[in-house]
């Protein structure tokens, strides 16, 4: 079975870059021929073509919610996350379920059976800084934790 | 510490599209803000770092036109080296670039334009998004896949399989191109053309079905800017900058882009962090101009390639041969573009020398100060650079095309607005009409990467006492 674990975040982006430092950890740590990972600071529909091919997709990334705490760790299913149905005004808002779902349509046999989401709750994304808060930080170790017990190389 | 882990959904994700709709005493448009989200503190972060990692830093600020930001900064430091890179470096620099035009338009034009044009603007948000494409015409879907997917290789094999490149240097490029990889170009290129192609006929199709939508849509007159080559056709990655107005009049022509502030100044308000640039000579906001696909091609007199070059004088019939304003023309002129960047991919591909390996040259100069002046995707980039003697950045100042157009956004969306909104009585279909004009200019919204969450777009309309009156939300 092929996994690709893919944490997605911007490095001079304080708090976005959490998807980006729990993937280089995770790339520390893992030695598993069936098991890809790998850090992205882009999203939306340029992440198409990494998902073909592979059995299983795990994402990490940072999440804004409307009452959600700073630090806070979600194991969420895209598809309950956001509605692939809905237009977007920017190449920016294409969202994961939306990627997903036009993957699944135009690849339909290579796309990963099983997706699984890690998402970390953060505050603010518009401070250019290579420093992230504490809570946000601190999650990290707990993330990689989770995301190892979730491909089973724990 | 242990963290708590929640694994209901989350039923909504911050962040969105901001409009604010204001009205005069009569209950009619006073006026309209387009709030453009910014990511803040970027030349401080610049402050203190050497001239030369800013190609890779600045990268980072977008991650839909990562090369163009790539390419402004590397010729800010060729600026600031004060080198002329040798024809190679050059021709490899247009590549890439060419790649990331293509990538980048064929991506708004069949995932998130089409839609709009193909169901109507009143058709069911449920429907008129790429999954309804992808519903009706899948072919269509699949060659915009295709033609995404061309582009994106090649910037992908240029820029060391990363989508934040990593290709261009100041002084040239730090890796020549693999015959591999030029053959690899060589032999998709072909379909890829194809498929530019067909997607213009889309677009022709939908204005012979749909001619008054598409001439009277946002359609206002504005000045127009854009690069040129020595011949006054469209330049992407090179050329001087020329200004018309509305009519049609050269309001400049030949100005080297390192001297952009002679014709350019940036207006601040309180209200939005992204500055509003204007043309100088007609002051703010009179001097309004668009930049992107609709500003090159207005101030243009051909294209490079023949297939775009005779898509060209179609698209200067539409006004006989003066100005083609309407904003939904972004669509065609953005179309013609990848056409015309398909077809020079090709040109520089079966070029020769384009493996050569003379790629970078030395410098023992450093320039106090440099400027990169690029056309991206969205309109034209401005990069400038003040450095110490030792290299270090002192300050950054960048302009990008979602600035450019900011004034011209907003008006935009006024003009939507003023048709929708009478006396009082906003009508139905507003929200949708709001949403098409702005996509047409193609903005850069956000530059945080998010795979979550739907981004609505929020309209408020606020009435002459700063009540708000209905808040839309997408």
């Amino acid at each position: 079975m092929r996994t690709l674990i893919l944490g997605i975040g911007n490095t001079i982006l304080g708090d976005d870059a959490l998807g980006a430092h729990v993937s280089r950890e995770l790339s520390s740590r893992i030695v598993d021929e069936d098991i890809d990972v790998r850090d992205v600071s882009f999203d939306g529909l340029n992440l198409l073509e990494l998902f073909v091919g592979y059995d299983k997709l795990v994402v990490i990334d940072a999440i804004m919610t409307e009452n959600g705490e700073v630090g806070t760790i979600y194991r969420l299913k895209p598809e309950k996350v956001c509605d692939p149905s809905r237009s977007a005004i920017s190449p920016h808002h294409f969202n994961l379920a939306t990627t997903i779902e036009i993957a699944k349509r135009l690849f339909p046999d290579e796309m990963p059976e099983e997706v699984t989401l890690y998402a970390v709750g953060i505050r603010e994304v518009t401070q250019v800084t290579e420093e992230m808060t504490d809570k946000v930080e601190q999650a990290i170790p707990e993330v990689v934790k989770l995301v190892l017990e979730e491909v089973g190389a724990a | 510490m242990s963290k708590k882990i929640v694994i209901e959904p989350v039923t909504r994700v911050e962040g969105h599209g901001k409009v604010t709709i204001l009205l005069d005493d009569t209950g009619n448009v006073d006026q309209a803000r387009f709030h453009v989200t910014q990511v803040r503190g970027f030349e401080k972060f610049c402050e203190g770092r050497p001239f030369w990692e800013m190609p890779l830093i600045t990268a980072r600020i977008c991650g839909i036109c990562p090369v163009s930001h790539h390419l402004a900064s590397a010729k800010a430091g060729d600026a600031i080296l004060g080198v002329q890179l040798t024809p190679t470096a050059q021709k490899l620099r247009r590549l890439i670039h060419m790649a990331q035009l293509v990538q980048s338009h064929a991506l708004h034009f069949f995932h998130l334009a089409s839609p709009d044009l193909l169901f109507g603007m009143d058709a069911d948000p449920a429907k008129r998004n790429v999954m309804g494409l992808i519903a009706e015409l899948p072919e269509a879907a699949k060659k915009g896949v295709k033609t995404r997917a061309f582009g994106q290789k090649i910037i992908e094999k240029m820029g060391d399989k990363r989508v934040h490149p990593n290709a261009a240097i100041p002084g040239g490029m730090n890796r020549a191109l693999s015959p591999e990889t030029r053959d690899a170009i060589l032999s998709e290129v072909d379909e890829a053309i194809a498929n530019c192609q067909f997607a213009v006929e889309l677009f022709k199709d939908y204005c012979v079905k749909n001619p008054d939508v598409v001439n009277t849509f946002a359609d206002f007159a504005s000045a127009y800017l854009g690069l040129v080559d020595q011949n006054g056709n469209v330049e992407y990655y090179d050329g001087k900058l020329r200004l018309k107005d509305g009519k049609g009049y050269v309001l400049e022509d030949d100005i080297p882009p390192e001297s952009y502030l002679s014709i350019i100044e940036e207006k601040v308000e309180d209200w939005s962090y992204l500055k509003f640039p204007y043309y100088k000579k007609l002051g703010y906001p009179r001097g309004m101009y668009r930049v992107g696909p609709l500003g090159r091609l207005n101030v243009a007199d051909g294209c490079t390639t023949p297939l775009a070059n005779e898509e060209f004088a179609n698209f200067k019939k539409l006004n006989e041969g003066g100005m083609v304003q309407a904003s939904l023309y972004f669509h065609y002129a953005r179309l013609i573009e990848m056409l015309n960047c398909a077809e020079e991919i090709k040109r520089l591909a079966e070029d020769d020398h384009i493996c050569d390996t003379d790629i970078w040259v030395d410098s023992d100069r450093i320039n106090e100060e440099g400027i990169g002046v690029i056309e991206a995707p969205r309109g034209t980039l401005f990069h400038h650079y003040w450095v110490d003697r030792t290299g270090k950045m002192r300050r950054a100042n960048l302009i990008v095309a979602t600035g450019n157009n900011n004034l011209a956004m907003n008006r935009a969306v006024s003009e939507v607005a003023r048709e929708f909104i009478k006396d009082g009585n906003v009508t139905e279909g507003i929200l949708n009409r709001v949403e098409v004009a702005i996509r047409c200019y193609d903005p850069c919204l956000s530059c945080s990467s998010h795979a979550l969450g739907h981004m609505p777009l929020e309209v408020a309309i606020i009435d002459s006492d700063g009540q708000v009156r209905r808040v839309l939300r997408s």
